[in-house]
């Protein structure tokens, strides 16, 4: 397995990309073989990533090195491959593999023409970037990978640079990546002052005392919640994913807004030393919020897309959850509780990296398809679409927390997490912050479940509700196998927790202060939570459970089967011999043509087909219901949330009560944008605007700005010397 | 034959054994409570068998299903009933153990019947007919806002006696013997409400209705007919009992077998049935005392029972 030793399985990858990148934008003119150079290309680089990251954690010990070194100054920008970072890479390269694979046949679109090279170069520099800022030892390392994502990623959101939204979006993720990495750069430089180091391994190892440690915090859950997508630091987010091309998309979701949550488990949980109580409060809180906000947004958009994208603000929620229990037990030194915690939400970000992946792809594949990423429009596509509907289905039921799938493992552990640190939790009052936790986790989920029965249901069921969906035509087979990869891991992680937990929990024992317990990570197939068997699950079981279920309907109905056709048959006979007795022909012994077909058709297993009641009208996609339908009675009920608006327009000529037409527009009042970051951008440009007299294009003011600051600059001299 | 499999077998035995006897028993259940109700309505009420009369000429007719559905909608009642089955299999009945109790804890149960419900709400858009969504659309709405409220109340007893695992907590509380806590009336109040709306009861549900402005259950499974509609019904009527089942485990499983000797699983099916029976009057007397509430009602109800669970939390561990 190992022609690359781990130690130069990283820098071998990124080296890789930049070869093929180059080699890229040299063969600009053979767009064809430019598109796969680049994208079959990262899916080597992707895969050299991955065995990297499966010899550090299945070795145990971590992998240093020097990417480059600048031979002035001595200055070296370093890499370490640790459990942590092991884990991440890992999720990384499970989706960047297919995403590729998926991208050959997806950027292969004639629309893309001209940017596919682009899209190429871009994806590869964008994985480059997220794998330097997993694996970076330093802070300088760290913020050169972190900066050149930020901008790869906005490049990418801005594919389709001339639709005003796409650029808007870009923006928007540029202004709020740099206010981030502002924090970051802030936190850092404090961190590296007070350690007089930049090299990761001394500057997180708690060096910080005092209250500076809290204000550091703070400036760490801002910088890092940017890019993580957490409510109320989300708003970028909505509008990144539907603008970027669906490839970029999924990468986005399943890895690129997991660097946020790398950041806070990196830095906050563990890098500042012991956290205090008050910080996984502040974590829980921000997870409860993001989990229940996130999935009541999902619920009302009707473009998959941005469905998709608040999907992923309600799983970073549930991330966040997990950790939040996580660092409140490491708080109160219950470090098995807490490995629980950690181990459930870094569960949870491998898992939604493939179950976001997947839907994203599809999506792909029902955008292209259909020409549109409205549900509204979509209806009827698995008969059109088989293989594209059946792995959507499959990562709508992982992502609703059903088992056996993968998504059921991780929620499970999370709810143990939470669960047991309300039992082990010393601290009057706090610790019911657990079981709201719990019911919070519970509300979201239930409720997503409501959200992709929609997603699925109105998009894939009944009738097209457009004739571009009518039309609709199933991938070609280079983007279905990545799906069909990704989904079969959505059953295998579910299905094998116990192996998965046996995998972090070397990731564990190589985060400070954290030991699971022995008996958790026992089993090969289940999950055990230790703690005297307070609980345990073993999806496999249950699995098999369901199949001789399945079994059992299918006898019945079999047996439901036989029973009609003998009664069919009896019905039949008895029909024949009255017709027999009335002397009907002289072939009155044989059975006539006519119902010997229908006892042939009764006879046959498949049953009758017959037109859905239309109540009386004709059935259409007019009288199916609608997404919005769907989600309405939610949206009365959280109507507090959403502060809904509609307005009802009956076009009418000869009466008011004979409307011809009657149109009905709805939407939601976006409470973020309108109440938290209005006033905000409002107050900045007021600041800006003031600012505006310093800089007012005088050449007299700006010379003597120039003389003010040399004066100062020389009296502090002159002062300290 | 390995030692592996060899041990499974009366596990096996005994999950066949519970599926076979309460999916037997389940449609009694669903009669009973009709006519018991009827009879407070001074009105005679379907003989006690109409069940297995309903569900054996459902399951004899001839399949039928709509041309403009998919596998889909084939699936969903398989999938329900399989789920239904399965989480059969997670509750302790006669025994203090379940018989899969190798599989998991409360939060499985919880999870295999999302799965069905999963499936029915997406087999009910296939056809195409309003009904369909409708029905899908407030069955997922109100298992949206039951889910935490229900979950708080199975929290709130599994904490106190200390395990998730069923069978575990039945022989927990077995052990400590009954004792009154002022916690476990707020919860078991908490979780009869969820109860009442997860199986489709009046006030939260007409089972008996066709009316497109009330029905919920009934509206996502309009369009199924034949051996389709069979499995549904009979998956929902296990499912009832199942529910009824656990709130006996979690709050008065005296009486269950700790021994596997005939004497005791006699006895314990004695004391069982009488359980479901006081349980089943109890469903019967809320249905005939209540108005059917509105759809956007319903979600008061659900928070007193929400409610309810926060107090015997807090009660029982402040």
């Amino acid at each position: 397995m190992m022609p690359l030793g781990p130690a130069g399985g990283l820098p071998a990858a990124l080296a890789l990309r930049i070869g093929i990148s180059a080699v890229t934008l040299l063969a600009v003119r053979r767009t064809n073989a430019a598109r796969q150079l680049a994208f079959l290309g990262s899916a080597i680089a992707s895969i050299v990533t991955g065995m990297t990251a499966a010899a550090v954690l299945q070795a145990g010990s971590p992998v240093h090195g020097v990417l480059l070194v600048h031979e002035a100054s001595q200055f070296a920008l370093t890499y370490t491959v640790d459990g942590l970072a092991a884990w991440f890479l890992a999720v990384l390269s499970l989706l960047a593999v297919p995403i590729a694979i998926f991208s050959v046949g997806y950027v292969g679109q004639p629309h893309f023409n001209r940017r596919s090279v682009f899209l190429g170069v871009a994806f590869n520099a964008l994985l480059g970037a997220v794998e330097i800022v997993f694996v970076a030892g330093d802070v300088i390392t760290f913020l050169f990978g972190w900066e050149l994502m930020t901008l790869a990623m906005a490049a990418l959101v801005a594919t389709e640079h001339e639709e005003p939204a796409s650029r808007r979006a870009a923006y928007l993720y540029l202004v709020m990546s740099h206010v981030g990495t502002g924090c970051l750069i802030a936190g850092f430089m404090t961190l590296s002052v007070a350690s007089a180091s930049l090299s990761f391994s001394t500057l997180l190892s708690g060096v910080a005392v005092g209250p500076v440690r809290d204000g550091l915090f703070a400036l760490f859950v801002l910088g890092f919640g940017v890019k993580a997508g957490v409510i109320p630091l989300h708003v970028w987010l909505p509008d990144a994913h539907p603008a970027a091309p669906t490839s970029i998309s999924a990468l986005m979701s399943g890895v690129v807004i997991k660097t946020g949550i790398y950041g806070i488990v990196r830095v906050c949980a563990f890098g500042l030393g012991v956290p205090r109580l008050s910080w996984g409060v502040i974590v829980l809180a921000l997870g409860g919020l993001s989990a229940l906000l996130g999935v009541l947004y999902a619920l009302m958009q009707h473009d998959l897309k941005r469905l998709l994208a608040y999907s992923s603000i309600e799983n970073i929620g549930i991330i966040l959850l997990g950790l939040g229990a996580g660092m409140m037990a490491l708080a109160y030194g219950r470090s098995d509780v807490a490995s629980i915690g950690i181990a459930a939400s870094l569960y949870h970000v491998l898992n939604h990296a493939v179950f976001k992946g997947l839907l994203f792809l599809g999506a792909g594949d029902v955008v292209t398809a259909t020409g549109t990423r409205q549900i509204e429009r979509f209806g009827g596509l698995l008969r059109r679409m088989p293989w594209t509907g059946l792995f959507f289905l499959i990562a709508a039921m992982a992502i609703s927390g059903l088992p056996p799938l993968n998504g059921f493992a991780s929620e499970w552990l999370t709810f143990q997490a939470l669960l047991y640190g309300f039992r082990s939790s010393t601290q009057p009052l706090v610790h019911f912050l657990f079981p709201v936790g719990g019911a919070l986790l519970a509300l979201t989920t239930a409720l997503a479940a409501a959200c992709f029965v929609k997603a699925f249901g109105i998009s894939f069921l009944a009738l097209p509700r457009s004739r571009e969906a009518a039309e609709a035509h199933e991938a070609p087979l280079v983007m279905l196998a990545p799906q069909a990869f990704l989904a079969a891991l959505c059953v295998g992680l579910g299905l094998f927790p116990g192996l998965v937990l046996r995998v972090l929990e070397g990731v564990m024992t190589s985060l400070p202060g954290l030991q699971p317990r022995a008996d958790m990570v026992s089993g090969g197939l289940g999950m055990i939570s230790g703690f005297r068997a307070f609980d345990h699950v073993a999806p496999v079981v249950l699995g098999t459970a369901l199949l001789g279920g399945a079994a059992v309907a299918g006898v019945l109905a079999a047996i439901g089967a036989r029973g009609f056709q003998r009664a069919a048959e009896r019905a039949e006979r008895a029909e024949q011999n009255i017709s027999a007795d009335q002397g009907e022909g002289v072939r009155g012994f044989q059975p006539g043509g006519e119902a010997l077909a229908r006892l042939k058709a009764s006879r046959s297993r498949r049953p009758r087909r017959v037109p859905t009641w239309g109540c009386g009208g004709e059935l259409s996609a007019r009288t199916e219901y609608t997404a919005t339908a769907f989600s309405k009675p939610l949206m009365m009920i959280f109507r507090a949330v959403y502060r809904p608006t509609r307005q009802v327009e009956a076009l009418a000529e000869v009466s008011p009560y004979f409307p011809q037409e009657v149109r009905y527009h709805s939407e939601i009042e976006p409470t973020f944008e309108r109440y938290v970051y209005g006033p905000l951008v409002r107050r900045v440009l007021r600041m800006a605007d003031g600012m505006r007299v310093l800089q007012a294009g005088s050449l007299h003011a700006y010379l003597a700005y120039v003389m003010i600051l040399v004066v100062t600059m020389v009296l502090l001299v002159w002062w300290r010397g | 034959m390995t030692p592996a499999i060899s041990d499974a077998l009366p596990t096996i035995g005994l999950a066949m054994l519970q599926v076979a006897g309460m999916l037997a028993v389940a449609p009694l259940l669903k009669a009973g409570i009709r006519r018991m109700k009827a009879r407070l309505q001074n009105r005679q009420g379907p003989p006690l068998l109409q069940g297995y009369y309903d569900l054996a000429k459902l399951l004899g007719k001839e399949p039928v299903r709509s041309e403009t559905a998919s596998w889909v909608y084939a699936a969903g009642p398989r999938v329900y009933f399989a789920a239904a089955v399965a989480a059969t299999m997670l509750v302790p009945v006669l025994i203090a153990a379940a018989p899969l109790e190798a599989a998991g804890g409360i939060l499985l149960l919880v999870g295999t019947l999302a799965l069905g419900r999963f499936a029915l709400a997406t087999a009910a858009l296939d056809t195409g007919s309003p009904f369909g969504g409708m029905g899908a659309s407030r069955d997922m709405t109100i298992a949206a806002l039951a889910e935490p409220a229900l979950m708080l109340g199975l929290f709130t007893s599994a904490l106190a006696a200390g395990s998730l695992n069923l069978g575990g907590l039945v022989r927990n509380v077995l052990q400590h013997g009954a004792t009154v806590h002022p916690a476990d009336l707020l919860a078991f109040a908490g979780l009869f409400i969820i109860v009442i709306a997860e199986t489709g009861r009046i006030p939260v549900d007409n089972p008996a209705t066709h009316l497109e402005l009330t029905m919920i259950h009934e509206a996502m499974v309009l369009e199924y007919a034949g051996p389709d509609l069979a499995l549904v019904e009979w998956a929902s009527a296990l499912k009832e009992l199942l529910y009824l089942t656990l709130l006996v485990d979690f709050f008065l499983p005296m009486g269950i077998a700790t021994s596997a000797s005939p004497g005791a699983i006699f006895v314990a099916l004695l004391a069982w049935a009488g359980k479901v029976f006081l349980l089943a009057i109890a469903v019967t007397i809320a249905e005939s005392t209540n108005a059917k509430l509105r759809l956007f009602r319903v979600p008061e109800l659900v928070s007193i029972s929400l409610g309810f669970a926060f107090l015997a939390l807090a009660i029982r561990f402040l």
